[in-house]
Formats: C-alpha cells, structure tokens, sequence
C-alpha cells in the first residue's frame, strides 16, 4: 500500500538519521576519545605503533658486529633504487678470501618505506627504526651510510 | 536593576531633546554602528565555534595554537582575509562581480531588524514581522545568481543554479512550518508571538504538530542557508567552491560572514517562533518556579536558545554526508511539503478548537 | 530646513528613478534585470516609508522574490547573455524618445489636475488580521471570489506541470 510504504519510509529515514547524530553526539561530549596526538608538545611521552616505519636502519650489537652478508638482496627488492651495496673481499688469517660489505648506501630521500627490503634481508641485518624527524637543511645530508665505521659481520653468520 | 531597555529609552529621550526631528536619522547611525558590530564579533565566535565542534566531533582537538585554548584563531584569519589581494577574473563583469557580495551582506542585515534580542530590545517591531522576514530572505539568492553569473565560471554558474533551485523551493516548506506558529499566536508581529508563549513555549504547547513543524523548520532553513548537508552549491568535491569559486581577499570574507550571519538569524527566528525567543521557561500554575527562571536575564535566554539551536544546526553539518540534486528535490517536493501542508491543517484545527495549552 | 522623512522620501525617489533609467539603458541584459530588480525594491522601500508594510512585503515577495528570479533564470538560459546588445536603430530610438516624451506628459498633466489634499487623512493602520478576513469574505467588498478564481488557476497550472513533467511508463506507452 503506498501510504504505508510513505510512512515506513519516512520513519526509517529518521530513525537512521538519527542513529547517526547519537554516534557523533556522543563523541562530542566524550573528549577523553580524542585520537590526535600534540606532536612537538609531547615528544617525551610520544608512543608510536610497532610497525611504523620511519626509516632503514642496520643493527649493531655492542662488539661493532653487524649482520649484513652483503648479499644484495635488499638492492634487488627495492623498486626505486634506494640502496646501493658496495663489496670488498676480506682477507680471512687463512688467506681465505670472504665477501663482506664495504658500504651500505641508503637514500632516505628516495625511499618510500614499503618495508621490501626489511622482507628480503636472509640474515635480518636491516630493520625499519622508529624516527621520523628527518628535516635536513641540505639534501646530501639525506644520502646515509648505515653500516658504522670499523665495524664487521658477525661470526657465523652465513 | 539595569535593562538594555531603560538605557534605550533614555537615549531616545536625550536624543529627541537634542536633535529634534533627525532623531530618526541619528537612531539609523547607532543601529547600524551596533549591527556592524554584531556582525564582526559574530562572525568570529561562530566560525570558531564551528571548528571547536567540528573537531569534536571528528575526535580531533580543533584550533588551539593561537591564543589561549585557539581563542585568538579567527581573529588570525580575519587579519590574513584583509591583508590578501582581492582578485578580479579577467572577463568578469566586473561591476557585478564586486557587488554581489554586499548584496548578501545587506540582505543579512536588513533580517536582523525584526530580531527580538531580549526584552524591549529589537530594531523595528514591524506588525508582518515573519512575513518581512520570508521576503527579504528570498532575495539572499540574488545575490548568489549574481556572484555565479558575473564570475564567469562554469563552477561558479553551476553553484549559483543550484543555489537557486534549492533556495526557491525549500523557502515553502519554512513557510508553511512559520505559517503554524502564526496560526496558533494569531499573529505576525515577532512581539505577539513571543508573547503567546508566556505560559509556555509553543514546542511544548502546541503538541506533536509543532513538534513536526519544527524538524521541516529546521531541516528548510539548513537547506536555505546552503550548509551541509544541503551545501550542493558549494560542493568542494564538485564545484571546488561554487558560487564563490573566484572570490578572494575580503570580498570572500564577506561571502563567509554572511553565510554565518543568516545561520545566526535563522536559529534565532526558529528559537523565536518555537522557543519564546527571550520569553524564560515559564510552566502554567508553577508561580514559584516562574519568578526563578524570572530571574535570568531575557538576552541570555534568547543568546542560549538561539546558540543551542546553532549547535544543532552544526551536528547536522558534521554528521550527514552531502544529498544530490535529485535527492534534495524529492525530499522538498515529495516529503517536506505534503507533510507540511498536512501539518498546517492539523495545527489549524488544534487552534480552532483550542487544544493547545 | 527638511525634516528627516522627506530626506529619506527624495534618496529612495532618486534612487528608483536612476536605477530605472539604468536598467532601459544598459545594454548587458543580465545587468538590466539586477537593475529593474533594484528599482522595484526601491518601490517597496516607498511602500515601507508610508507604513504600508503589507504591500512593502508583498512587492518584495512577488516581484523581487518571484519574478526578477524567474527573469534571471531565462537570462541564464538565453545564449550569449555576456555580450553587450548591439546598439537599437536609429529609427527606434526615436519613436521610443516620442512615446516617452508622450507618456511623460500624459502623466504630468494628470498629476496637475489631480487636486492633492494640503494634509493627508489619517490613515487607519492596517491589520494583517483585517487584511485576512477581507481576502476570504463574501460580503460586498470582500475578495473572495477573485481569491478563489486565482487559487483554481494556479492548480490548472500545477496539474498541467505535472501532466508535462510526468514520466509515463515504458510499458504502457504503446496502449
């Protein structure tokens, strides 16, 4: 019947109208569910989720040890070039030539934090860090070695 | 006890005194010093009061850098607008161009005259009062075909057209729910109808009819004033900004604040009309209870009806997504108006047969 | 030394005379209807200033709110309304000069002949009350009948409306 159908219809536009304006009424009235974070006010007690990724870095244990084998495998994973490997071959006491890395490039300013790399690495020796202040006055500044001066791959790691 | 209304007699008297018969004039210039004033502090507390809601709203915190608590942010803005270029298209119609926002502005102001702010205080108690207020109200969309059409933009064409479209006919279904009230008070005059609601406002009074006539009230002058959801002719998805898509500087301050302005006016005519404007909360036979609600002043009656209807007007702002054409029209023509003119007859029937409280 | 009424009288006259000679003059038609709109609000400003409030809003509600719209709306329609119109023929403007000249004179002449009270009668303030039952009276002077004559045109307007704008169904176009 039409009248019928006119009501209901009307009935039920108000009635989802209304379940509406009681979800946000109740967040207006409800400040403690405010989500935004004053970000340079509370840099101290700033909590940032686990998987955010803010840029790549390699770990280091305390003996200067990394565990980057050299492999280029992260190289191959990047879909914009962000990484560039550069090998040397160590001399082991043995005289037993050992592939290591010489330098890790990685340009922050290409990379888009799609976390290939980070899947890639067979060893685990790159993950993605936590910061997010990157501002630089100068670009170059942005193009970083991650591997620390003086430092070298870890015993057994294959 | 000190009233806005002893002071304004005094002045007249003092005035009639000295200046003889320019009083009139002298009286023009003081009330158009207070309405600019109005308007400049209005528009800054309402827009951020929008934000603060908005924020709120969308759980985030809103302006709160400039000032103490954000306070001083529209005042930021208002700086920025007046310090920024006004912009003029090369093939404008450049006459036109600059004249529709002063339109808007006046057609604002010429609505404030009927207002009722508190006891004995209002501009000109004219005896058509809510007939003056749906006529010069319909010449707000002139303004807008004007900015649309001399931009000479096809954003701005098509938010002017649209503005057009929906002003015209939602301006009905407002009539027929101010039309309920004047059926109920007998009258027109702003003053007679808050003084029919001495021993109780009408939304209480008048039952569910006045009930209903209030929801298409509000929904028609959400739609006249072009705000979300009704915000067709400013679309940002669609039309960037409508029909003030070329504005800049302050002649699009003056956009903004006219639009704020008429949220303030029509909220103030609806708390008016279904509310009892500055008439306190008065319940028949609780003599005790009515010389308490006596005891706060008229104007913050008035200021906290109309601003709690304005927060309600901003809830629907930010809670409802945006209709299209063809859904605003059938809620006009298919809904709002039939129930309307239902409504009408109903109310009409409780005032002839003295239902009403 | 004028009294503030008749100031206001001659600025609202003025303003209705120059906006109406700017809006047969200009040549830009959609700025001819903002000026045609113009003036007829600054007729209902004279009706505002002689305390006849109901007339005042009424003018407003049709002409500006009603009409000058409408005009817009076909301006908006109307191809090529952003150029100027070229200039009339020179014929044109003169018999229109003539037929102005004429319509001028007619009109003072009769102004002369009327004979104007000195002081005006007091005029009853009308009542939006009174108004209302004169409109639905039957008695003599009433207005019932025209009242009505125009309700039922309006609907023969609406139902031919809708018989326009009326969709008819695909699957009974062919009976």
């Amino acid at each position: 019947m039409f009248l019928k159908e006119y009501i209901s219809d009307v009935y039920q536009g108000v009635r989802s109208l209304l379940k509406g304006m009681k979800k946000t009424g109740y967040y207006f009235v409800h400040p403690s569910e405010i989500i935004t974070q004053q970000y340079p006010d509370n840099r101290e007690q700033l909590h940032l989720p686990e998987r955010f990724r803010g840029e790549v870095v390699m770990t280091h244990d305390e003996n200067n040890e990394h565990a980057c084998t050299g492999c280029t495998a992260c190289e191959l994973a990047c879909p914009n070039g962000t990484i560039k490997i550069i090998t040397k071959f160590d001399v082991s006491p043995e005289g037993k030539k050992k592939k290591a890395i010489d330098t890790f490039i990685y340009h922050l300013e290409l990379c888009t934090m799609c976390n290939l790399c980070i899947e890639a690495c067979p060893t685990d020796a790159i993950k993605m860090a936590q910061t997010f202040e990157h501002s630089v006055f100068n670009r170059n500044l942005l193009t970083k070695k991650l591997n620390l001066p003086n430092s070298k791959i870890r015993e057994g790691v294959e | 006890m000190f009233s806005f209304q002893q002071l304004a007699q005094q002045t007249h008297a003092w005035l009639q005194q000295h200046t003889g018969s320019f009083t009139v004039l002298v009286e023009c210039a003081i009330v158009a010093v207070f309405a600019i004033t109005l308007f400049a502090v209005l528009g800054l507390v309402l827009v951020l009061l929008e934000r603060k809601v908005a924020a709120h709203i969308q759980i985030r915190v809103g302006p709160n850098r400039v000032g103490p608590a954000g306070l001083l942010q529209t005042v930021a803005d208002t700086l920025k607008l007046l310090m920024k270029e006004g912009l003029v298209p090369n093939l404008a119609d450049k006459f036109l161009f600059n004249l529709a926002p002063f339109i808007v502005m006046m057609v604002a102001m010429l609505l404030l005259a009927p207002v009722a702010f508190a006891r004995g205080i209002q501009i000109w108690d004219i005896n058509i009062g809510v007939l003056y207020i749906s006529a010069i109200s319909s010449i707000s969309v002139i303004g807008i075909l004007m900015a649309g059409w001399s931009s000479n933009n096809k954003y701005a064409m098509l938010g002017a057209m649209r503005s057009g479209a929906q002003i015209v006919s939602y301006e009905l279904s407002a009539g027929f729910s101010v039309l309920c009230i004047v059926v109920l008070s007998g009258s027109l005059r702003i003053s007679d109808i808050i003084a029919a609601q001495e021993n109780g406002w009408w939304i209480f009074k008048g039952h569910i009819p006045v009930l209903i006539s209030f929801v298409i009230f509000i929904i028609a002058v959400t739609a006249e004033t072009n705000r979300a959801p009704f915000d067709l002719a400013e679309a940002e998805s669609e039309l960037t900004a409508g029909f003030h898509t070329e504005y800049s500087g302050m002649r699009f301050a003056l956009f903004f604040l006219a639009e704020y302005i008429n949220i303030f006016i029509v909220c103030a005519i609806g708390a008016t009309l279904f509310f009892g404007g500055w008439m306190p909360l008065h319940i028949a036979h609780w003599e005790g209870f009515n010389h308490v609600m006596d005891y706060i002043p008229s104007s913050v009656w008035f200021m906290g009806k109309t601003f709690a209807l304005i927060l309600l007007i901003m809830w629907f702002r930010w809670t409802f997504p945006r209709l299209r054409v063809d859904q605003l029209l059938t809620l006009e023509w298919k809904y709002l108006l039939p129930i309307g003119l239902f409504n009408l007859l109903l109310v009409a029937i409780i005032a002839i047969m003295g239902w009403h409280f | 030394m004028m009294p503030a009424s008749a100031i206001f009288f001659y600025v609202i006259a003025a303003a209705i005379l120059v906006t109406a000679i700017l809006s047969v003059t200009t040549r830009r038609i959609f700025r001819a209807a903002i000026w045609l709109l113009l003036s007829l609000m600054g007729i209902a400003g004279i009706y505002f200033w002689l305390d006849m409030n109901f007339l005042a809003a009424v003018q407003i509600v049709v002409y500006v709110g009603g009409i000058v719209v409408l005009i817009i709306f076909s301006v908006f329609l109307t191809q090529g309304s952003g150029q100027s119109l070229p200039l009339p023929a020179k014929f044109r403007l003169f018999f229109s000069a003539v037929a102005v000249s004429l319509g001028l004179a007619f009109t003072i002449w009769i102004l002369q002949g009327y004979g104007f009270l000195a002081t005006a009668p007091e005029v009853p303030a009308v009542e939006m009350r009174e108004i209302g039952k004169t409109m639905l009276s039957v008695q003599s002077g009433g207005y019932a009948l025209p009242f009505e004559l125009v309700s039922i045109l309006l609907l023969a307007a609406m139902v031919a409306c809708i018989a326009i704008a009326m969709k008819i169904p695909a699957d009974k176009k062919n009976d």
